[in-house]
């Protein structure tokens, strides 16, 4: 629901209010005593007969009427909120760009917060424009309506833009515009042309913020993983800050520090085995942006992987899984095998009728349908082609020998290891729903059990199988995802849309959060927060100073001096409701 | 309201007065009132010549020795004067005091005309006309008239005209009437007034008033309620706006007794705060309403 430049909380309050202040002045109406009287006979005769004013009925009527006309006039000036004019600056198309970064959504001492502002002064140049086509755009969304002469669209349109960061996204363009106005408080640097005219929103104000929060390994033998927490104070001013950690729904840490201004302090948490949520959120007096003061992080390594192994003999790959820290497996026969609830598959020398539903390694699979068919067999065969994948990451081929290999060659899969004369000795495949990985070395024609390259192919394997990687910042934004993503949860359990692009797939995370992402059977999980130096510092700018100062001075015709003249007429009518019925004023 | 009784003492000083009209009225029955009519009254009034028919025992015949003509004597007819009462009973009459000075005063005139043998009719008015009694005759029939106007309630508005209009509905004896009203008709008391006067009745004017009438009782923001409409008013009274109300009532008042003087009505106010025995004896005898 929209309530034109008040915010939905602060209209409620506002309708709240009044109707509370209206009950509570009905109830305190002063009601006259009741007098009966023969006949009002009389009483009309001599209230109908004109009388002449005494000096204290006219000063009360004049008070009554200029008590009255004010609050007319503010009723007015609320509903017009008549401000400077605004040049119009072009006559073609205007492109307004608003800047979406989350600096944007700082609170302001003056009230609003820096994008209503730039939302307010977009519709005035919009409204300036005279007619000429206007288009919306913001820095992270591109265009967003028009061009067009329509008003009603734009207007419709910026009452549905918020914040989304974009602070790396591409300047929005459109053809034959005239001019081109940036409405920002310039807290990320952009290289603009010299046609771009640029409108300040910026005034400083404190802030405190997570500028830094993520699992990482530490550096330790032991090969333990931390969360490294990083929280800045970018207030004027020192101030307690409140820091709590809680992981899962279980607070780990809960202090208060004082801070200095521009302070930072960082702090490193050891974690152990359990709840991979992480979380953690600060809170400080002064602290204008709120965007910033949470963060979540994911422990990958928080629980083992779940492995189940379908293997007549599992032998030396068993000996392997259960030396492995980060995974825990389960083995079965190839007769008992059944779907379980397993992260990854490994199918030694056997695969299923059907194809299974999650990530799998195949060890010198068969022929089959859903797989694919052996091909002819190649004897003392060299590894030669190691290819860059992450399968084969450390893998030494060097140590490898193979007296004897068949090929494999099947839908999707892709090799990404071969022989000498190219067979194909390691593929993959990482397609929607669909992430193999399949070795066609077998362990009876190679040294393949005493190989050093085995173990780290398999924990390759089983590592990029359970948790795939995704390329992203970090940040609200665009992120890149395996080709095999089937599925991307925002943290509010919303489907968040997936774009193909070539071996990829794209997606945009406009929320800070958690979210989870189906690659291939298997899950990843993505955390995007906004705090960072470049945008949690919101007493900065990189505008110039004469472009902060038109700002400022724009900005004061801006403010929402409106709900001021709204509260006035509303007190003035009170005070003048209350003095109406003691009858001092008429 | 208390028992409607006058002592004794008072009863006696009654029986001496009279109600006045200005006309002398045909009655039905014979009584101590003049008519207008000769007829077989005591007192000897003319001589007129016999006529065939006439009755020979009116024939005065000491005339005839003398004269050797046949003379009838003729004597004054007395008979009733028809009195109507006409008692106020609308809402704004509510005002105990003022309610029952208007009974107790019809009580009074009720019992003067029952102990000459006057035929005295109670009727009640309102926004129509209401009860209508006859109580009798004969001052005995003083304890039915007490009842009657005991019972008597308000409710109500006032109508003069349209009271009167449902009065005159009816053929009655021309007699005397005598309206007991506050006179605070809406509509103006003047058209009502106007209607009874012209059907030949000897009109008599009570003006009931009270102190309450003329002070509206609060000073301030005050809701008035018309007691006969309900009507609400709003009204900050202040004292210049009393002097003005003050100022209208007694405009009302002179209103009143002035028209009753243009058009010869008989005309008596009678405060609702005055003794009782003081209207009668005083202020109607004052007013030549009671000899």
């Amino acid at each position: 629901m929209s309530f034109g430049a008040l915010a939905a909380w602060q209209a409620w309050l506002l309708l709240a209010g009044a109707g509370a202040a209206a009950g509570w002045l009905f109830y305190r109406k002063v009601r006259p005593p009741r007098v009966a009287v023969p006949t009002l006979l009389l009483w009309r005769r001599v209230l109908d007969t004109p009388r002449e004013m005494t000096w204290w009925e006219r000063i009360r009527r004049t008070v009554s009427l200029g008590a009255t006309v004010l609050v007319a006039v503010f009723l007015a000036l609320a509903v017009t909120r008549p401000g400077p004019a605004v040049e119009a600056g072009s006559r073609g198309r205007v492109l307004i760009v608003l800047d979406s970064s989350w600096s944007m959504l700082t609170e302001l001492p003056g009230g609003g917060t820096r994008w209503d502002r730039a939302v307010e002064r977009a519709r005035r140049l919009a409204a300036a424009a005279g007619g000429d086509a206007v288009a919306i755009a913001t820095t992270a969304g591109g265009l967003v309506e028009g061009p067009t002469a329509d008003l009603a669209l734009i207007e419709t349109a910026l009452g549905a833009l918020k914040p989304s960061g974009g602070e790396d996204a591409a300047w929005p363009r459109i053809v034959g515009a005239e001019a081109t106005y940036f409405l920002t408080d310039g807290s990320v640097e952009r290289a603009l042309d010299a046609s771009v005219e640029i409108h300040s929103v910026y005034e400083p104000a404190p802030n405190v913020a997570v500028t830094a929060f993520q699992v990482r390994r530490a550096a330790m033998p032991s090969g333990q993983h931390e969360a490294y927490l990083e929280i800045a104070n970018y207030a004027d001013l020192t101030q307690p800050v409140r820091v709590a950690v809680s992981r899962g729904t279980e607070a780990i840490s809960d202090t208060s520090v004082s801070m200095a201004p521009g302070e930072a302090i960082r702090q490193v948490l050891v974690l152990g085995p359990g709840e991979p949520r992480l979380r953690v959120r600060v809170s400080a007096e002064h602290n204008a942006l709120a965007a910033d003061d949470e963060a979540v992080a994911w422990f990958e390594g928080a629980r083992p992987i779940k492995v189940t192994v379908v293997s007549a003999e599992p032998g030396a790959l068993g000996l392997l899984l259960q030396r492995h820290a980060a995974v825990e497996a389960s083995y079965v026969a190839p007769g008992r095998y059944a779907p379980d609830d397993a992260d990854v598959l490994v199918l030694d020398g056997w695969v299923p009728a059907d194809a299974p539903g999650k990530p799998a390694l195949v060890l010198s699979p068969p022929t089959t349908s859903w797989l694919g068919r052996r091909l002819a067999e190649e004897r003392d065969l060299r590894w030669s082609d190691r290819g860059a994948h992450p399968v084969l990451a450390g893998v030494d081929p060097q140590t490898l020998a193979v007296a004897r290999a068949a090929g494999f060659e099947g839908p999707g899969l892709v090799p990404v290891a071969a022989s000498e004369s190219g067979t194909p000795l390691v593929l993959v495949a990482d397609e929607p729903g669909r992430r193999l990985v399949v070795l066609n070395v077998a362990f009876e024609g190679s040294n393949l059990a005493f190989s050093p390259a085995f173990p780290v192919l398999v924990a390759d394997a089983i590592g990029w199988l359970a948790r795939p990687e995704v390329q992203s910042s970090g940040r609200p934004g665009v992120v890149e995802l395996p080709a095999s993503t089937t599925r991307l949860t925002a943290p509010d359990g919303t489907p968040v849309a997936l774009v193909e692009a070539g071996d990829r797939a794209v997606a945009r995370l406009d929320e800070p959060g958690l979210y989870l992402a189906d690659i291939g059977g298997g899950h990843a999980v993505l955390s995007a927060n906004v705090g960072g130096p470049d945008v949690s510092n919101v007493s900065q700018t990189s505008l110039t100073d004469e472009a902060v100062a038109a700002g400022a001075e724009a900005l004061g015709a801006g403010r929402i001096w409106w709900l001021y003249a709204v509260a006035a007429a509303f007190v003035l009518l009170a005070a003048e409701w209350w003095t109406w019925q003691r009858r001092i004023t008429v | 309201m208390a028992a409607l009784r006058f002592e004794d003492d008072f009863l006696r000083k009654l029986e001496y007065l009279h109600v006045v009209s200005k006309r002398a009225f045909a009655g039905q029955n014979r009584a101590d009132r003049l008519a207008r009519k000769r007829g077989r009254g005591l007192e000897f009034a003319d001589h007129r010549a016999y006529s065939p028919g006439d009755d020979f025992r009116q024939i005065d015949w000491k005339a005839y020795q003398r004269l050797n003509r046949l003379l009838l004597r003729l004597f004054d007819e007395e008979q009733d004067l028809p009195i109507y009462l006409f008692i106020d009973c609308s809402r704004s009459m509510a005002e105990p005091a003022k309610f029952d000075q208007a009974r107790r005063i019809a009580a009074a005139l009720c019992y003067i005309g029952l102990a000459h043998l006057d035929r005295v009719t109670l009727l009640t008015f309102g926004a129509s006309l209401g009860d209508e009694r006859v109580p009798g005759r004969g001052k005995g029939r003083i304890f039915r008239v007490f009842e009657m106007l005991e019972k008597m309630e308000t409710t109500g508005a006032t109508d003069l005209r349209e009271s009167f209009k449902q009065f005159a509905s009816r053929t009655r004896q021309q007699g005397l009437a005598v309206v007991i009203s506050d006179f605070l008709d809406p509509a103006g008391f003047e058209s009502g007034l106007k209607m009874i006067s012209s059907m030949g009745h000897d009109v008599f004017a009570v003006h009931i008033t009270s102190h309450r009438d003329q002070d509206p009782g609060a000073l301030g923001e005050v809701r008035f309620v018309d007691a006969e409409t309900g009507d609400l008013r709003d009204v900050e009274v202040t004292p210049a706006l009393v002097a003005a109300y003050d100022e209208a009532w007694h405009t009302h008042a002179e209103e009143l007794e002035r028209f009753c003087g243009r058009y010869d009505l008989g005309y008596i106010r009678a405060d609702a705060a005055q003794p009782f025995q003081d209207v009668i004896l005083k202020t109607f005898r004052k007013g030549r309403f009671l000899a």
